[in-house]
């Protein structure tokens, strides 16, 4: 053991390199999901800054006490006092595991298995998340999939957009309460993390009126137009598909 | 094996959102322990005890501190004779009244503002009745644990004494004395000074080090707490049946209670409960959100330990009853007649 560390005792000793090994590695995993993108998979592009600075942080931090303590013979003789729930070394290795963990670990986007069971929809329910944004002038094909549902939150009647040109990109998501013949297009909406991720989605009605050749969670462009349709005793907007151009899956999945 | 990586993904996702405002919070409450005087703003606050508890509840502001860097301000507040109004006030207001939680909150719900502003709201409303209701009981030692009552008397001199100050006799320094009343004489114009944040009279480059132990320390308590918040929020969100969520989640009075129960039980920070309320946002009701917003930062397991370091137990129960009770009712009223 280096000389420095000897008049730390025990279990003070531990919980030193507990604290330090456990900061360290909680920085390095903010700034390593930052650099290799897999943050993108888990908050909204506009707090991604704030996951990173506290990853430097927390490096900086560390590099700080492990250079305090290498010029100081021993541990702080007084702590400020502090209750917790549980004991600190216990809190420590929490942390420890957990960013040792998360390094080894990949984060896969939602996919049609989440969005069933967060149940799938072309408006957005009294609780949850209202997006407020709302572009009327856009051009129909020019909607995303998202702003169609923006648009058909605020006018929802189907017959007004019946005829108008589609073309949007998400993911293939095979609705029970749709016949063969259709599929859904959907995308999960993030408003702050993946946590807040709700999924919306249209149905589509396939060309050739067989959903088996687009299997789930394969990421489309549709094309075509709108149409109105009777679907599940609803009378609800339908995209009528022309084309379905597979597309690689997006560096950032969510749509904001 | 998908769920599994779905829950991994929801859990690392409230890590990584949380973690930086759990830091800035941490940051700001190491760097009130060793640099705020408390005294001074116990001097300006009115003495009128509505007034008082509304003026508590607001001092988060300056105090952006979450619920475990307020009871020791709290602590030090009551021991420096603030009135009882103003102290419960802050305890219970500031963990949510403040920028740092007015940030978060809004970065969490920027699409439903209105629950931003109704949590803070409802916290300054609730701090502020709770507080004048324990204004009733002017003096609070009988209330408080008997260190922190004998504090608000008398000087801690040892603790005085490893800063280097030269520790007089008592009757050797100037000023009134109360003999008689306990073991040591009580100087009275020297009551505010005796209690006063000890730390304030270290110098600059020790209180640094100090803030930096300080700021790992509560890194670690609390961030395990995090992690222990994060893991059931994934596991809820993944493994309970979307129904069972959804009748529960729907009911404007289940679910208020449950989110109230589970406010108490997850004990999470306020600087990042707004986060873990948002992946209940899809289906739980607006009051029941508030609810669980309003209530986690006053009364959760984690601050019964830390408030059984100032108050014994009967004011902790009644502390909690009325803020459980207001919260409910705030909750209710939300559900039925604004959502």
């Amino acid at each position: 053991m280096n000389a420095s560390f000897r008049p730390f005792k025990g279990f003070s000793r531990l919980q030193w390199l507990l604290d330090m090994a456990a900061i360290l590695a909680w920085g390095w995993l903010l700034v390593q999901y930052w650099l290799n993108g897999k943050m993108n998979l888990l908050l909204h592009p506009n707090y991604i800054w704030l996951a990173y600075s506290a990853g430097f942080f927390l490096l900086a931090l560390g590099a700080i006490k492990l250079l305090q303590s290498l010029r100081r013979s021993r541990p702080p003789a007084e702590q400020l006092q502090h209750m917790a729930l549980f004991p600190s070394g216990l809190s420590s290795l929490i942390l420890l595991a957990t960013a040792l963990f998360g390094l080894q670990f990949t984060p896969q986007p939602f996919a049609s298995e989440m969005a069933l069971n967060r149940g799938v929809g072309e408006t957005l329910t009294l609780t949850r998340s209202q997006p407020q944004a709302f572009r009327a002038a856009i051009k129909p094909e020019s909607r995303s999939l998202t702003d169609w549902i923006k648009t058909l939150n605020v006018y929802p009647e189907p017959d007004a957009y019946t005829g108008q040109k589609v073309s949007v990109e998400g993911f293939t998501i095979h609705l029970p309460n749709l016949p063969e013949s259709h599929l859904g297009i959907a995308r999960f909406v993030i408003t702050c993390c993946a946590a807040d991720a709700y999924p919306v989605g249209l149905p589509v009605k396939l060309p050739d009126g067989d959903r088996t050749a687009y299997p789930p969670d394969k990421w489309f462009r549709v094309e075509g137009e709108m149409i109105t349709e009777t679907l599940d005793n609803r009378r609800q907007l339908v995209i009528q598909a022309k084309s379905l151009t597979d597309i690689p899956t997006p560096k950032n999945p969510y749509a904001s | 094996m998908n769920q599994l990586n779905n829950a991994l993904t929801l859990f690392f996702s409230l890590l990584v959102e949380a973690l930086p405002f759990l830091i800035i919070g941490v940051l700001f409450s190491s760097a009130l322990l060793l640099f705020v005087d408390e005294r001074k703003l116990i001097a300006v606050v009115p003495k009128q005890a509505f007034l008082a508890a509304l003026a508590g509840s607001l001092i988060g502001f300056l105090f952006p501190v979450c619920e475990c860097g307020n009871v020791p301000v709290a602590r030090r507040l009551i021991t420096q004779g603030a009135p009882s109004a103003m102290a419960i006030g802050f305890l219970l207001a500031a963990p949510v009244v403040n920028p740092v939680v007015f940030w978060a909150t809004w970065i969490a719900f920027r699409d439903q503002p209105e629950i931003v502003f109704l949590r803070i709201g409802g916290s300054l409303l609730i701090a502020t009745i709770i507080g004048y209701v324990f204004s009733t009981q002017a003096d609070l030692r009988p209330m408080l644990q008997p260190t922190v009552a004998r504090a608000m008397l008398l000087p801690r001199r040892s603790g005085q004494a490893k800063l280097g100050r030269p520790e007089l006799a008592p009757l050797l320094q100037s000023g009134t004395f109360f003999l008689g009343q306990s073991e040591q004489p009580i100087q009275l114009d020297a009551l505010g000074a005796a209690v006063v944040n000890p730390d304030l009279a270290r110098p600059i480059p020790e209180r640094l080090r100090l803030m930096l132990d300080n700021v790992v320390q509560e890194l670690r308590e609390l961030g395990g707490i995090l992690v222990i918040g994060s893991a059931i929020a994934a596991i809820v969100q993944t493994s309970i049946p979307r129904e069972v969520i959804l009748g529960l989640g729907q009911g404007p009075v289940t679910s208020i209670l449950a989110m109230m129960i589970l406010a108490v039980v997850v004990s999470i920070c306020s600087t990042v409960d707004a986060f873990f309320a948002l992946s209940f946002a899809a289906v739980f009701t607006t009051g029941s959100l508030l609810a669980f917003l309003v209530l986690g930062p006053m009364v959760d397991l984690k601050n019964i330990a830390l408030l059984l370091t100032v108050f014994r137990g009967r004011a902790i129960f009644y502390l909690f009853a009325l803020a459980g009770q207001l919260t409910f009712l705030l909750a209710l009223l939300i559900n039925f007649y604004v959502s």
